[in-house]
């Protein structure tokens, strides 16, 4: 690890500031940072922590919603009996994710600005484009079981690692952010997270000097939520495949459904026309064909991750007949 | 190790950011020569073999069952909703599966933690 100076930031005007400075970095839960600081892929020269702002509190929003505190840790948002009643997707897609003793320290506003885990991005002995432009991408002819099929390109194919994203993309999240100028601003989850495109090292569309300081979420929409996660090991392991789904129907009659993808690419996936094929149509194999038809368009595999395609055909067919079952 | 008796992973914070909490490990759990119940627990049910993960172990175990004692839920909890699930072995492994053991001695981890999760704390 590269010697670094600690500062604790005792606002969030104040954090922003200091954040804009060349080799600053704010830490929260530390739990991904940290891990990337021992490897030397981050080298930040100084960490402004935030951990004892105001910011770790669950509101109730005038319209039904909640507004999540950045600094929530992930297993009080998982435990919280609102977040268990009113947005389940929400709560299984955390306790899905890390192990507990993680999800004790790993923060709200984190957990979206968490890095991949792609082992070349890790490995700071190959190239690899996001975390060193224009070096190459050593997972295209690699190991790349992990790896994203859908809104990849010729610089990267990492996926982003989160569940709980992927949950939040479900559930049409808002992010709200507060710059060092001070000014707010409300990001769609869809619009947080980027593709790599030609430029694989920005991910977000956060600027320099802008804090994540809390998640609101909508009331919760009609249907059945479930968070469904397909991964090598029963638990603490990253998702080959997940899928968020709130899925509204009677009797065979599919009413709307939202769904979001994890393990897949570089952000939540989610395709509005799949969802169109869903929308007041049969619950049928017809339907689910579409649906995943939709899903899968422009799919690519890179050899190790070619079987993505067909689990994630086949893990949407079961979330889907397990979600109109009524 | 604990932090304000929440089980976090000590490899993955500094010291500096919790200047003023309170900070456990395994040194800290025995009353002289009174070992802690889980201690005590996991020498009972023969709970290690190398040792080398026995102290995470355990502390990880005190964390989990204070978790579960605020109604926590877990991946396998089939029924979110509810405030208070019940601490079946399959809730167990899943809870404790951020600490990995390599001479696999898991099923007299979870027997040691079951006992413990019955004593009075």
């Amino acid at each position: 690890m590269k010697a670094f100076t600690y500062q604790r930031a005792d606002s969030t005007a104040h954090a922003a500031a200091a954040a804009i400075k060349p080799g600053a970095k704010i830490i929260a839960g530390g739990t991904n940072l940290l891990d990337l600081m021992k490897l030397q892929v981050e080298t930040p020269s100084q960490l402004v922590d935030i951990n004892r702002l105001p910011l770790d509190k669950i509101e109730e929003t005038p319209d039904g919603g909640l507004r999540v505190g950045a600094l929530v840790r992930n297993s009080d948002l998982a435990a919280d009996s609102r977040v268990r009643q009113r947005y389940g997707v929400l709560s299984r897609a955390l306790l899905a994710g890390a192990s507990a003793q993680l999800r004790n320290k790993a923060t709200t506003g984190g957990n979206l600005l968490q890095r991949t885990r792609c082992y070349y991005f890790y490995d700071v002995t190959k190239p690899c484009n996001k975390r060193n432009p224009g070096s190459g991408c050593a997972a295209l002819a690699g190991f790349n079981r992990i790896h994203a099929i859908l809104g990849t390109s010729d610089h990267c194919i990492a996926t982003h690692p989160s569940d709980m994203a992927v949950a939040m993309r479900a559930l049409d999240a808002k992010v709200e952010t507060l710059n060092h100028e001070g000014e707010a601003r409300v990001i769609p989850i869809a619009e947080l997270h980027r593709l790599p495109g030609k430029t694989p090292e920005i991910e977000t569309s956060l600027k320099s000097g802008e804090i994540i300081t809390a998640v609101t979420l909508p009331p919760p929409p009609p249907g059945v939520q479930v968070y469904r996660k397909v991964r090598d090991r029963a638990s603490y392991a990253f998702a080959l495949v997940s899928i968020a789904a709130i899925v509204d129907s009677t009797r065979g009659r599919i009413h709307s459904a939202r769904l979001a993808f994890g393990g897949l690419a570089q952000k939540p996936w989610r395709v509005p026309q799949a969802e169109e094929k869903l929308a007041s149509a049969a619950a049928d194999t017809v339907s689910f064909n579409a649906a995943t038809n939709a899903v899968l368009d422009g799919a690519r595999g890179f050899g190790g991750n070619d079987f993505k395609i067909p689990l994630t055909r086949r893990t949407l067919h079961s979330v889907l007949a397990a979600t109109t079952r009524t | 190790m604990l932090i304000e008796g929440r089980r976090i992973n000590s490899c993955l914070t500094l010291a500096v950011m919790h200047d003023g909490q309170s900070v456990t490990t395994i040194e800290g759990l025995a009353e002289g020569d009174n070992l802690h119940p889980l201690q005590t627990a996991f020498v009972e049910h023969d709970g290690f073999q190398c040792g080398y993960c026995t102290s995470g172990q355990i502390c990880s175990a005190i964390g989990m069952l204070a978790e579960s004692r605020t109604g926590m839920p877990s991946y396998v909890t089939d029924d979110l909703t509810q405030p208070q699930p019940e601490l079946t072995d399959t809730e167990i492994r899943e809870r404790m599966s951020g600490n990995i053991c390599r001479c696999a001695a898991y099923p007299n981890i979870v027997a040691a933690i079951k006992q413990a999760a019955r004593m009075p704390t």
